[in-house]
């Protein structure tokens, strides 16, 4: 099953499956939060762990793709690929503006900078989930 | 992408009257990736207009022994 994916959707399903994780992980720190009465903790030293972890394990995983296939990762996507970026690049791009949008819109609400933050990181963490799943499901659409 | 395209083809076909030629092969050929090509021939897919030049020149073809419009 596995070896009959395409590079590219195996490099999708593993930063999806990691940006899901790291998308939890956030969540689970960021726990306290609230939109409604707009209180929201810190920023604190985890998020900058988070960030680190997101960062080593997107390296970890496309090392261990490319060395499994080395020919597929130094080739450059073909042209169904590429239609197949563009598009769930171009729906998690939706997603990104709209939670960045409500974020702002939020702000005028609770003039929370703590909030806002979260509520923009969070954005970037779904549209990162979306563009990951949008890409499989593509992939698989037209497989 | 979505509902597939009214193109028809004969891929398979000339992939076999050709001695065989795996999709390893063609898509190496053609510049794509065999999931292309199975995308392709299993009508998921149209391909572009220099790709199915490419895939009929290969087969020593015209485009339209290859590719047809089914309308």
């Amino acid at each position: 099953m596995i070896s009959d994916l395409s590079f590219r959707e195996k490099s999708a399903w593993a930063m999806g499956a990691l940006s899901l994780a790291i998308t939890i992980l956030y969540l689970i720190d960021v726990q306290p939060i609230s939109w409604r009465t707009g209180s929201a903790p810190p920023v604190d030293r985890d998020f900058i762990k988070i960030t680190i972890a997101a960062i080593v394990g997107s390296i970890i995983v496309q090392s261990i793709l490319a060395a499994g296939n080395p020919k597929d990762a130094d080739a450059p996507a073909d042209e169904r690929e590429r239609l197949v970026l563009a598009r769930a690049g171009s729906v998690s791009g939706f997603v990104l503006a709209f939670g960045c949008v409500a974020a702002l819109l939020n702000y005028l609400v609770h003039p929370n900078g703590n909030l806002l933050f979260h509520g923009i990181l969070l954005s970037l963490l779904f549209s990162t989930v979306a563009e990951s799943a949008l890409q499989i499901f593509f992939f698989r659409r037209d497989a | 992408m979505g509902k597939a395209p009214p193109i028809t083809n004969r891929v398979k076909l000339h992939r076999m009257l050709a001695g065989g030629i795996t999709q390893a092969d063609l898509a190496d050929a053609v510049g794509v990736t065999r999931h292309t090509i199975i995308a392709i021939e299993q009508g998921h897919y149209s391909p572009s207009l220099e790709t199915a030049f490419r895939i009929a020149r290969l087969f020593g073809v015209g485009v339209e022994d290859v590719f047809g419009w089914e309308g």
